[in-house]
């Protein structure tokens, strides 16, 4: 993987592509959303193999049963933050397990009604870490599937799982 | 000597430093800190973190029913000294007619595993003789069995138990109300079909061997086959039976709070099914919450007469409602978890009036370890503090007592932090490469006796300390001097 610092002073990450399949470049964005209970986190924008994609990514520390983990698909709706996109989605199909290092978790994915009425697809993640929560949102109009592999391989990079401990950390 | 100069400034401030950690820090055989309160008698719970106690008046008994947490990573489940077995975590019966000798008289073990997830947390008590259809000479304990269920013991006996009834298969219970004059009980259930952890089973339990369900309520977005957002879960309802006609529901613990006002009998009449407008009708009105703050304790207080507003031609007397947040991470890892008192006079409008809060400075608390904020209040009625004094338990700053009777300006009049004991469990936040820990108080839970006593008990294991009111604090409740 590649870091580069753009003009502007934000990241861009660039994942080394697995084979047939085009890159992902993941550009840091400023978080878009209003202050809510949870401290802000951290939003990107993909270029490349899922351009037009926009992932959201915080922890949420304390919010999670401590010994079950994410055990179900309601704690994702409950928690992965689709509703700060929109307050209208709903799932399409039953979640899957996923893992972000060593923090297992479920992820699923959404049918989202946004404001402007235009449908998007999203996709949630959520992963624990003993009694604290690690989220991941993502929306675009492109295929959940390319989406969720995207995001996947770019929260396993050493960089991401560095912040991501730090963010669980509360630092 | 410009060389020696920093390296001693350094030396000296490193020291300070080091003093006033040693400090904020409780150490064993250190005495309890206390204004205008006094300890008058312990158990140590046999060590079991600890969580709702309630004491009942049992004959020419005062018998108290303290639910426990489950077990800790160290201790999956502590040996009761009593049967010499490894118990989980249950519930402690302890008779405490002489609040300087508490006797414990049995531990009643509940559902096997670690913190949140085992134990038996929540305990109510009604007697037999109250309960429409209840057998006289019973008393029935209900309480949580982990997540799983809610049980029914007759405690006539408190020594020896015995099971009664069980609600089971639910993904999770706690906080519960059951009015003991119609039996009527708000249990804090997860419905396995629900969208939320927590949501609320109306039951009729006036004959406590058969159980009738009435209904499952939460907020709309939370009952199954909803999309969308899905509401903060609720912490705990309190009831005012049939004659005030309303129900308090706290949601959230400590973000995204909200009071709900319910009409009760819209509630326990109205349509049953949960649709969204099924769920809307027995619904007054709600009190958002800031998102940094939750609602664990809904506590009304209705219809109090303010002394600041006597001379007023109208509003002399208010319906209050005090709302308490919970703490929930160690060290002050969030937004501030306090104490709030809200004017539902008008019902439709609630407005929320005056907060409090223990000063850290006054202790340093987010350096003691632990959590610091608050977590629950007393939930008794009882003529002796109600409507007068309010005592919140706020964890490693122990509990606080507050003269309510002016709710527009609440008042702290006394404090007790008890002492650490070898029983005492840390409290660890991460650090880079691993955890720090510390040993401080956790004071969870706090309710009174119509005598006047006020029972505390620690979520890190130190187990119950019963207190009384001293000096000034005596009079703000109307109790004779000592």
């Amino acid at each position: 993987m590649v870091i580069a610092l753009g003009v502007s002073g934000v990241a861009t990450y660039q994942l080394a592509p697995a084979p047939a399949e085009e890159t992902a470049r993941w550009r840091e964005i400023a978080w878009p959303f209003p202050r809510d209970g949870w401290p802000s986190g951290r939003a990107f924008r993909c270029d490349g193999a899922c351009a037009g994609t926009e992932l959201y990514l915080r922890a949420k520390r304390g919010f999670c049963s401590c010994d079950r983990g994410v055990a179900d698909d309601d704690e994702v709706d409950r928690v992965a933050d689709i509703d700060l996109i929109s307050p209208r989605f709903a799932a399409v199909a039953p979640g899957e397990e996923v893992g972000i290092g060593a923090m297992r978790g479920r992820a699923r994915r959404y049918d989202l009604d946004r404001p402007d009425h235009t449908r998007h697809a999203a996709l949630g993640i959520a992963v624990s870490r003993g009694c604290d929560l690690f989220v991941a949102a993502a929306q675009g109009s492109g295929g959940t599937g390319v989406m969720q592999r995207a995001v996947l391989v770019f929260l396993q990079t050493p960089e991401m799982k560095t912040w991501v401990t730090a963010a669980l950390d509360g630092n | 000597m410009f060389r020696w100069v920093p390296l001693a400034i350094g030396l000296a401030v490193s020291a300070c430093s080091i003093a006033a950690q040693a400090q904020q820090e409780q150490t064993i055989g250190a005495p309890p800190e206390a204004s205008n309160m006094k300890l008058v008698g312990v158990s140590d719970l046999q060590a079991r973190s600890a969580y709702q106690p309630t004491i009942h008046h049992q004959g020419d008994r005062w018998i108290a029913y303290i639910g426990h947490h489950g077990g800790t990573d160290d201790v999956p489940a502590p040996v009761n000294p009593m049967t010499g077995q490894a118990e989980p975590n249950g519930t402690s019966i302890v008779d405490v007619t002489d609040p300087a000798k508490p006797k414990y008289l049995r531990h009643l073990p509940g559902q096997e595993g670690k913190y949140e997830s085992g134990g038996a947390q929540m305990v109510r008590v009604c007697d037999g003789k109250s309960l429409p259809k209840g057998d006289s000479n019973a008393v029935y304990m209900l309480r949580t069995f982990g997540g799983q269920a809610h049980e029914i013991w007759n405690v006539s006996d408190p020594a020896s138990p015995v099971l009664i009834t069980r609600i089971d298969g639910l993904k999770d219970t706690h906080k519960s109300w059951w009015e003991c004059d119609t039996g009527i009980a708000f249990l804090v259930s997860g419905a396995p079909d629900w969208r939320t952890r927590r949501m609320t089973q109306v039951y009729d339990l006036s004959d406590p061997a058969h159980p009738q369900k009435i209904r499952d309520f939460g907020l709309p977005g939370q009952e199954p086959g909803s999309t969308g957002p899905v509401p903060t879960e609720l912490h705990g309802p309190i009831s005012t039976g049939p004659n005030g006609n309303r129900v308090f529901f706290g949601y959230g613990t400590n973000k995204g709070g909200i009071l709900q006002i319910v009409d009760r009998d819209k509630l326990l009449n109205g349509p049953k099914e949960p649709t969204p407008d099924n769920l809307r009708f027995p619904e007054i009105s709600r009190l958002p919450m800031s998102a940094f703050n939750g609602a664990h304790t809904t506590f009304p207080m209705l219809d109090m007469p303010v002394a600041e507003f006597a001379e007023d031609k109208d509003g002399k007397t208010r319906d209050i409602v005090m709302i308490v947040d919970e703490a929930i991470l160690n060290e002050c890892g969030e937004a501030r978890q306090m104490v709030w008192f809200a004017d539902v006079t008008t019902e439709t409008r609630p407005m929320m009036i005056s907060s409090y809060t223990v000063p850290e400075a006054s202790g340093q608390f987010c350096q003691r370890g632990g959590r610091f904020g608050s977590h629950s209040a007393n939930e008794s009625m009882a003529p002796v503090y109600y409507k007068k004094m309010a005592f919140i338990a706020f964890f490693n700053a122990g509990v606080r007592a507050l003269d309510i009777r002016d709710p527009y300006h609440p008042k702290e009049v006394g404090y007790f932090i008890p002492s650490i004991t070898s029983a005492t469990d840390k409290r660890c936040i991460p650090i880079e490469g691993g955890q720090r820990c510390k040993v401080a108080i956790q004071t969870n839970n706090v309710e009174t006796d119509d005598r006047g006593y006020v029972y505390i008990v620690d979520r890190a294991n130190t187990g119950l300390h019963i207190l009384e009111l001293t000096g000034s604090a005596r009079a703000v409740a109307g109790l004779p001097k000592t």
